[in-house]
């Protein structure tokens, strides 16, 4: 009787578990676009990226947003110019949606589809690899996401009648913390 | 009396004897309905939620919607795998499988979880939701100031024949036609720069921006060449007048020259420091 008690009430505690949310916050992150010019290249950088994730009976909904003007390159000017190009005065947030199984916070490599809306578009990137590495209850993530201006429709800014690369791929490395 | 009961009894026999042979009555028999509730997390119902119920077999679709009281109903389904999709706006879409079985009437009660919004991230929602207008006077800004980048650049190159007639116009030159060729030359470069310059002041400003980098360098340095392409024409004008007296070039006209160099210098530093942005 007193072994068979444990085991009764693991079992009736489990589907109370299975649905017990857990939730992560993204703590940290630094978001890095690069775009390449036959004169020269640039990086624009944001740290101003919000997330919250949600998991639900083994399977987690994140969602990433960051404001497109927080992005900076090093002169005002391009900055603005790049704001305008990627109608950022009409969307002003870049969001990411992607879900996960909640088992794949123990792998050292994830692939997730994302759903990225900006510029007024939305892109699908499949299987897109990030790394990542636990502490505790921190999880670091870094990756590239393959992001292209045609994706968006975005018409490719020039200098001297040289148009930009279409490919603009962002980096992100991002912190989250884990909370129940 | 009696046989008048026969004749009925023997009449609705051959009646239920044809409802059951007719095809269509024993095809709806042998189908199946899906019913059930749609709800959220709180258990509190979800009205209008559309619901796609997809025969895994044959591909297709049989599309519904949850009433007002979250219920919903889709019969004359065949025996079958089937899909069901549940979407309803603030909530994640939800996909489950249910097999159905020949003439069932199936409950199934869904779930459905609340997607992530932005407001749960803490933005702002001034923040969050952008505007025609202000992509408007983004896009307006972008125009002004590409009109702006090619007027100038046009600019370099009256600018440069200026410079260069300059020295055939003044000093112990007495050229008359040197004088207005580099007179000429100058106007076109004055009236090219305060164009340019127009597109340059009158540009929309973006609330909240902070000028940074390279453009900064360009913005302190029109503060040498702006004043400089007002006083150059004005101290040109002079000199022009004296030399065109015989005199020559004397007091605050001699300054013409100097001025001129100056300017011609700040405006090209200006170009330069960003000529390698777009």
């Amino acid at each position: 009787m007193n072994k068979k008690f444990p085991i009764a009430a693991l079992l009736l505690a489990l589907p109370t578990l299975a649905q017990t949310d857990t939730q992560w916050v993204l703590s940290q992150s630094t978001l890095t676009y690069h775009i390449t010019h036959p004169l020269h290249q640039v990086d624009g950088v944001s740290h101003a990226a919000r997330g919250k994730g949600v998991c639900r009976s083994g399977e987690c909904d994140f969602l990433i947003a960051v404001p497109v003007k927080s992005f900076e390159s090093g002169d005002t000017n391009r900055d603005l110019h790049m704001l305008q190009v990627t109608r950022g005065g009409e969307f002003p947030i870049v969001t990411v949606r992607t879900s996960l199984p909640e088992a794949a916070s123990g792998s050292a490599t994830i692939h997730a589809d994302l759903e990225i809306h900006f510029a007024g578009q939305t892109a699908l990137y499949k299987q897109v690899a990030f790394q990542q590495v636990t502490q505790g209850s921190e999880t670091k993530i870094t990756g590239t996401i393959p992001t292209t201006l045609t994706d968006f429709k975005i018409d490719p800014p020039s200098l001297l009648t040289m148009p930009v690369k279409n490919e603009i791929p962002i980096r992100v490395e991002m912190t989250w913390q884990k909370q129940k | 009396m009696k046989q008048n009961g026969a004749k009925l009894a023997f009449v609705a026999g051959i009646f239920f004897l044809c409802l059951s042979l007719s095809p269509r009555a024993s095809s709806q028999d042998a189908n199946a309905t899906l019913s059930g509730k749609i709800t959220d997390p709180t258990g509190a119902v979800v009205p209008d939620a559309k619901i796609s119920v997809k025969n895994v077999a044959t591909g297709q679709s049989t599309e519904s919607q949850a009433s007002l009281a979250g219920l919903y109903s889709v019969p004359n389904l065949a025996p079958g795998d089937y899909e069901v999709s549940v979407s309803a706006e603030g909530f994640a879409t939800k996909v489950t499988k249910v097999t159905l079985s020949v003439g069932a009437t199936q409950t199934m009660n869904l779930a459905l979880q609340s997607v992530l919004s932005l407001g749960d991230l803490g933005f702002p929602v001034a923040q969050t939701q952008g505007s025609a207008a202000d992509q408007a006077r983004l896009d307006k800004r972008s125009h002004m100031l590409k009109i702006h980048q090619k007027l100038g650049l046009i600019d370099t190159f009256p600018l440069v024949a200026t410079v260069i007639t300059g020295a055939g116009a003044g000093g112990k030159s007495t050229s008359t036609n040197d004088r207005y060729l580099h007179a000429a030359l100058g106007s076109a470069t004055a009236t090219l720069y305060f164009a340019s310059a127009y597109y340059a002041i009158c540009a929309p400003k973006i609330p909240g921006t902070q000028t940074r980098g390279p453009i900064r360098a360009h913005k302190i340095l029109a503060w040498i060449h702006g004043p400089g392409m007002i006083l150059t024409p004005i101290l040109g004008a002079m000199a022009f007048d004296q030399k065109s007296k015989g005199e020559r070039v004397h007091g605050i006209a001699r300054a013409h020259g100097p001025v001129a160099i100056v300017t011609a210098s700040a405006y090209g530093a200006a170009i330069l420091a960003v000529t390698f942005k777009w």
